[in-house]
């Protein structure tokens, strides 16, 4: 009479009450936390929430979109200092600092878009951001926190990659160079060298527009995940040049954005068909389907301890606690 | 009246009053100095001492056979003289000191010279009024080795006096003059001689010489009568600790020097000092060892709790000065401490505590190695012995003996917690606790009791001030039945956790909850206490020292022992025998492995009914126990972690509210208990508050269980109590979770929906009460309506031709209308209608706005119910049926979702109405009133045409069963059904609005029951419809009741143009429908 199987494993816990679809997660790193750990999530009515993970419930609301949706939140290494993007074509900077909840500056954005920013880390003060620009295919990368422009990343005019999707800057340990990884409307993942602001090399590994992708400095190995039915595993090899690695074929198609846990183990997928996959990152087995969510998927993230975070249209924020990190 | 101040004139009046003693000595002499003595004044009598002494002395000193009397007397005045001056020289002191000591001397024997006590008394006065008068130079000069003989003869003097004496008085006095004889004298009006340390030890290796015949000659009466006055166990006590104590010193021990110093005295006498080295201590120790032992044996159970007071005196005493020259018998005295800390008498436990609390102070035993050691071999013994001692001992002994185990605690203090790290100290410990904690399982009334009606949580914050274990259950042990003893249990184990290493005893009793169910009771209830007790709460700590854990460390422990209680082999144990409806199948799967794992040695209560290893009523309320149990514990820790559990309250206040939720009686009490104690530990005015505080980890875990509902057959219970307690703050969340709901009964339908009924149920319960001014609106137009309706009726007071004219007119023109000869007047209003829709179109184009949340709740809800309706199971389908009420007055002003949803339900509450259970139709009927009420138009063809008939033929079926029936009747379902259709047809008439015709058909099957053969209930609500029919149409109503019984003869047309009017109508009193047509009529009127 006793079930042979265990039931699948659900989610350690499920926050609720951000009373709208949830755009986009991001955990607090640990350094900041102290003992508190924390997770932003953004929701498409504009408003911003912290939670704390000990409690299990909202700290605060951040409200600075204008009810326009958040589409993509980051935490700044110099501490208490929360990017977020939002619809209303701003970006906005927060100090959380002892407890303040306002806004530092605000960075006017030209796209109109669903592309996330993304930014990198240079030296102690400043930073680097790529934000999609004014021209409906051009990349801008500012220098931050005195938002002068470095350069205008436009595709040759023969390319016609479309919009750009998502964008990932990284550097490797080796060069201060910093590179863009940019995902485009028709597919195409492209590597830019930012400093030259030319293409170092392009790969059309989706039929559909990229959606997500997430790369791997260490293995130099990067995944995107599109609109389609195709996870594309690609590297880079030492004359800067993307091949396609390896492409997994999903069930369902639609991939709202991929994540490589920080200890590059393993991968999540935030999927359209209400799914998150779970792979190993080194095999690309797949590991896990976690059904729990009742509408797409719409955003995954790791914490550093590994906790892994997604966030749905149907308003609900899972928590999951799976494969240890080491 | 001292009148003679000066010497002079003193002299004056003693000089022939001594001539005349001195020359005859006779006690009427004597006396006469007496009494001219006390006339004169201090000073002059200081100048006269040895001038008076002289006679008095010279009386006692005469050679030859004395009559006692006189002696007596002289004795008497010598005291006198001497209580009231000094004695200032050397050799008068020691001649006094003999005469007097040799008045009881008797020449022939070892014992006390056979004299009258009234001499003895004054003797022993005598002795002590020289050595109080004596100046403090000469005292120390006197106590020299040469005085050793005579010291030694009145020593043994006054303890024989105190052995042998009968009379309590002499005894009394014999042993204070000991005491003063001894320098240890602590009356007041002498200050005390103190004495340099050196001279000091000079006295004590004087003294020295003394102890053996003291110490054993104190012994034995101490030991001697179990009888004899405490005044007497007093004072032989006092002496007895004081000398040891003062010979036995530390202090003057340590001082000793190696080398003995050469006496300057004559040998005979030098043979009689000690000296007070190491091996003299040694072995003295040992013999008072013996003598110690053998006085506490007696004292420490003396009647008298004075003696016993005067006993702790000796131990601190003892502790405190010769803690090292008596290191033996430290164990015994510290026994006697512990064990009178829980004294009867309130006086011994404050003197112990103050006594304990000061060797707290002193580090006596903390600071000493050497005490440690033996007091926590003391306390491995005792717990070595306890489980026998436990087994043979009556409550009382178990009692004292558990106090020990207490004392020995609290004395220890921080030690302990070196204590607990020898594993053979923890595990006799443990073994010993969870022995005497063995519950007693065999009652078959706890398994029984059933919690019924599933209510709100009737728990009541008033009765709760009081810390948590004030409440704790009554629990039957084994070993014991005093709940004294209990409270010392866990008392101990709060100490346990206080001092010992929180860490390591958890890990121990953790390890023996995993044991065997045998232990797990047990070992819970040591867990629970241990956390109190690490907590600090309540704890009297004498030593005022704490090595606490950090508030952090403590949640993370009572965060690992709440997850082993909660875990799912824990917590979902089988404590009842009836499955609910196959539910508790699955449950009663994993109940299993903790039942057959059991060892219970009760007898075996089988039940043949069940095939499988079936449990057994002991095994049954031992878990019951376990669960209560564990619940008490974790009202427990909340009590113990304060506002801090509020970090808990996520993985515990699921568990605490399905247990709430529990059927068995005792489990639900206590977990409701344990709420109380939760919201007063975390600040919560009350469990509603906590519920709704705290409702989003309650919606996590049970929209998670949901999804394996099979492992978690409770959670729609939680949902239920979560819903009773919640307010509609909590929308959006209940939304969230009644999705779960609703897509797992879906999924579950045909073997779950019961319990997803009840919690359908629960959820429309509470939207219709979160949303009340729907309701309250409603019901205000209604009673709006029915006034604007009685109005004009009363205005017909009188009534003129113009009025006939009027209402013929408005008459003929009602009729022209109802024969379809429309006029435009219609046509007019439905365009007054139409024109603000179109305003609606217009602001809201064809989008629909969002409907509120509770609106798209009860619509789904509903929807569920019209497929549930027609469940096999009638439970399910009268509960279905209820809820379908509920939703209806939730959507009532939502037409637009109503009415669709009205339509589809329809057909299948016909069913219900038509062909069901009676018990259905009962529902069914008061769902259709509901339905009646809030969409009346809708409802009347279809209810003319599928119900009505049926109800009308019942009604008019049953009434000749019901007019015959005798008074039992009135208990059958037909009776009930009767008089709810009744009680129901004619608000469902008004609110249907219904049309002549089908009036009459109701009228006509409601007529019968207005006969007073009826049941006076249905006749009663007979005329509740008749009263309903008449708002709607009064002139017809008349009509058929006076058709029925007609109390007038003749009515006189209001207007003499007209006819009179006669009824045929049977008018004699016979007519059985009489009374109730005319009050009736008289109503109507």
């Amino acid at each position: 009479m006793a079930a042979p199987f265990p039931p699948p494993p659900g989610p350690r816990f499920v926050l609720r009450g951000t009373q709208s679809p949830v755009n986009t997660l991001h955990f607090c790193p640990a350094s900041q936390a102290l003992g508190n750990p924390l997770l932003f999530s953004g929701s498409q009515s504009g408003l911003v929430h912290i939670w704390s993970l000990q409690t299990r419930r909202t700290v605060a609301a951040l409200n600075g979109h204008k009810g326009q949706g958040v589409t993509w939140l980051k935490t700044l290494p110099q501490g208490h200092q929360l990017l977020s993007q939002g619809r209303d074509l701003r970006l906005c900077l927060w100090d959380l600092a002892e407890g303040r909840n306002t806004i530092m500056d605000t960075v006017q954005l030209d796209s109109v878009g669903f592309c996330k920013s993304s930014v990198l880390a240079r030296g102690q003060l400043c930073w680097m951001l790529a934000v999609p620009g004014k021209g409906s295919d051009e990349v801008q990368i500012l220098e931050m926190p005195s938002k002068t422009s470095v350069c205008t990343l436009k595709p040759e005019a023969d390319a016609k990659p479309g919009m750009p999707m998502c964008l990932g800057l990284w550097q490797t340990n080796s060069s201060p160079r910093p590179l863009l990884l940019a995902g485009y409307e028709d597919g195409s993942v492209t590597l830019w060298d930012i400093l030259e602001r030319k293409v170092c090399s392009r790969i059309a590994c989706h039929e559909e527009p990229v959606m997500g992708l997430d790369f791997d400095s260490q293995k130099a190995k990067g995944v995107s995940g599109s609109a389609g039915k195709v996870l594309a595993v690609w590297s880079l090899d030492g004359q800067q040049s993307l091949q396609v690695y390896k492409t997994h074929e999903l069930t369902n198609p639609g991939i709202a954005e991929v994540t490589i846990r920080p200890d590059h183990k393993i991968l999540a997928t935030a999927g359209w068909d209400h799914r998150i996959r779970v792979f190993h990152w080194r095999t690309m087995k797949p590991l896990a389907v976690l059904a729990f969510h009742s509408a797409s998927v719409y955003c995954v993230a790791f914490a550093t301890d590994g906790l892994l975070a997604a966030g749905s249209k149907d308003q609900r924020i899972s928590i999951w606690s799976l494969y240890p990190c080491s | 009246m001292a009148v003679f101040d000066t010497p002079e004139e003193a002299f004056g009046v003693l000089r022939p009053v001594c001539v005349q003693l001195t020359k005859v000595q006779t006690v009427e002499n004597v006396e006469h100095l007496q009494t001219q003595l006390q006339a004169v004044g201090d000073a002059a009598l200081q100048e006269l001492q040895q001038y008076v002494l002289f006679p008095l002395r010279f009386a006692l000193k005469t050679p030859g056979p004395k009559r006692e009397r006189l002696i007596q007397s002289v004795v008497e005045c010598l005291t006198f003289v001497l209580s009231s001056t000094c004695v200032r020289e050397q050799e008068l002191l020691q001649e006094l000191f003999s005469e007097l000591s040799a008045c009881l001397y008797s020449p022939s024997s070892q014992k006390p010279a056979a004299v009258s006590e009234e001499l003895k008394l004054a003797v022993i006065q005598g002795l002590s009024t020289l050595m109080h008068s004596a100046y403090r130079d000469i005292i120390l000069s006197f106590y020299e080795p040469p005085i050793l003989p005579r010291l030694g003869f009145a020593v043994s003097l006054l303890l024989g006096l105190a052995e042998q004496e009968k009379s309590k008085q002499i005894k009394i006095a014999a042993l204070q003059c000991l005491q003063v004889l001894l320098l240890q004298c602590d009356c007041q009006d002498h200050p005390r001689p103190m004495f340099e340390l050196e001279q000091q030890q000079h006295l004590g290796d004087l003294l020295a010489s003394f102890l053996p015949g003291i110490s054993t000659a104190l012994t034995r009466v101490l030991t001697g009568d179990f009888k004899q006055g405490h005044s007497i166990v007093v004072s032989s006590l006092k002496v007895f600790y004081k000398t040891v104590g003062f010979i036995m010193a530390d202090e003057q021990l340590t001082r000793m020097p190696k080398a003995r110093a050469k006496p300057a005295v004559e040998h005979r006498v030098a043979a009689l000092m000690i000296h007070r080295e190491t091996d003299w201590v040694k072995s003295t120790g040992d013999k008072l060892t013996i003598l110690i032992k053998k006085i506490i044996e007696c004292v420490s159970v003396h009647p008298h709790w004075k003696a016993r007071l005067e006993l702790v005196e000796l131990v601190e005493v003892l502790l405190l000065k010769c803690s090292q020259s008596l290191v033996e018998c430290t164990g015994s005295l510290l026994k006697v401490l512990v064990g009178l800390v829980n004294d009867e008498s309130p006086e011994v436990r404050a003197q112990c505590n103050t006594v304990l609390r000061r060797f707290a102070e002193q580090k006596v035993v903390v600071g000493s190695r050497a005490l440690a050691d033996i007091l926590s071999e003391s306390l491995h013994a005792l717990a070595t012995s306890l489980p026998r001692l436990m087994n043979t001992q009556d409550d009382q002994g178990k009692f004292s003996t558990l106090s020990l185990l207490l004392g020995y605690l609290k004395l220890l203090g921080p030690k302990v917690h070196v204590i607990l790290n020898s594993v053979a100290h923890v595990q006799r410990l443990s073994r010993a606790l969870v022995q005497v904690l063995e519950l007693e399982v065999a009652d078959v009334k706890m398994v029984e009791e059933r919690r019924w009606n599933s209510d709100s949580l009737s728990a009541s914050p008033e009765a709760s001030d009081a810390r948590p274990w004030s409440r704790v259950q009554r629990r039957y042990f084994h070993c014991f039945t005093d709940e004294r003893v209990f409270l010392l249990l866990r008392q101990i184990c709060q100490l346990l956790g206080y001092y010992g290493d929180l860490y390591l005893l958890v890990d121990h009793f953790m390890e023996l909850y995993h044991a065997s169910v045998v232990y797990r009771k047990q070992a819970a209830m040591i867990l629970n206490e241990l956390v109190i007790g690490a907590a600090g709460l309540d704890i009297e700590d004498i030593h005022n020292k704490r090595t606490s854990i950090g508030p952090e460390e403590l949640r993370e422990i009572v965060k690992s022992i709440l997850e082993e209680y909660t875990s799912q082999e824990n917590w979902y144990l089988i404590t009842c025998i009836e499955a609910e409806e196959g539910e508790e199948m699955t449950m009663k799967q994993h109940g299993l492995q903790a039942i057959t794992s059991g060892a219970h040695t009760c007898q075996v209560v089988p039940f043949p009914a069940l095939s499988k290893p079936s449990p057994t009523i002991c095994s049954m309320n031992s878990n019951i126990w376990q669960i209560c149990i564990q619940l008490e514990g974790i009202g427990q820790f909340a009590y113990a972690l304060g506002k801090d559990f509020r970090l808990l309250l996520m993985s515990a206040l699921y568990p605490v509210l399905e247990k709430a939720g529990d059927q068995t009686l005792l489990i639900s009490q206590v977990a409701t208990s344990t709420m109380v104690d939760i919201c007063h530990a975390c600040g919560y005015d009350s469990v509603q508050h906590l519920i709704n505080e705290n409702s989003d980890y309650l919606v996590n875990g049970i929209s998670l269980n949901l999804r394996h509902l099979a492992l978690h057959p409770h959670t729609p219970k939680v949902l239920e109590v979560m819903l009773r307690n919640s307010d509609a703050s909590l929308l959006p969340l209940v939304a969230d979770v009644v999705q779960d709901v609703l897509a797992t009964l879906d999924q579950f339908y045909d073997k779950r929906a019961a319990s997803f009924v009840s919690v359908l149920h629960a959820l429309l319960a509470a939207l219709v009460h979160w949303f009340p001014d729907a309701d309250s609106t409603g019901q205000l137009q209604q009673s709006d309506l029915e006034e604007g309706r009685q109005t004009p009726a009363a205005c017909e007071a009188s009534t003129t031709a113009e009025d006939i004219e009027q209402f013929v007119l408005s008459y003929l023109k009602e009729k022209d209308v109802a024969e379809g000869n429309v006029s435009d007047l219609e046509t007019e209003e439905e365009e007054q209608s139409s024109t603000p829709k179109v305003d609606e179109n217009d602001t809201l184009p064809d989008v629909e706005p969002p409907l509120p949340v509770h609106i798209q709740i009860a619509k789904d809800v509903m929807e569920r119910c019209i497929h549930l309706a027609s469940d096999k199971n009638l439970k399910i389908r009268l509960k279905i049926l209820d809820v379908l009420g509920l939703c209806v007055v939730v959507l009532q002003f939502h037409k637009n979702q109503l009415l669709p949803l009205a339509h589809r339900a329809w057909p299948s509450l016909v069913h219900r109405l038509t062909s069901d259970d009676p018990l259905a139709v009962l529902r069914a009927f008061k769902v259709l009133q509901t339905l009646g009420s809030r969409c009346g138009d809708f409802l009347r063809s279809r209810f003319c045409k599928d119900v009505l008939p049926k109800l009308a033929s019942s009604l008019t079926s049953q009434a000749p069963i019901s007019a015959r029936a005798g008074p039992v009747y009135s208990h059958t379902l037909a009776f009930k059904l009767q008089l709810a259709v009744l009680q129901g047809l004619g608000p469902l008439c008004e609110s249907l609005d219904l049309g002549e015709g089908d009036l009459n058909k109701v009228a006509d099957a409601c007529l019968i029951y207005l006969s007073t053969k009826q049941p006076v209930k249905l006749q009663e609500a007979a005329r509740s419809v008749f009263l309903h029919l008449m708002k709607v149409d009064p002139d017809s109503t008349w009509l058929v009741l006076h058709e029925l019984c007609c109390p007038v003869q003749q009515f006189t047309a209001p207007h003499p143009s007209l006819h009179p009017v006669q009824l045929q109508a049977a008018t004699e009193q016979q007519n059985p429908f009489a009374t109730n047509v005319l009050y009736l009529l008289q109503k109507l009127q």
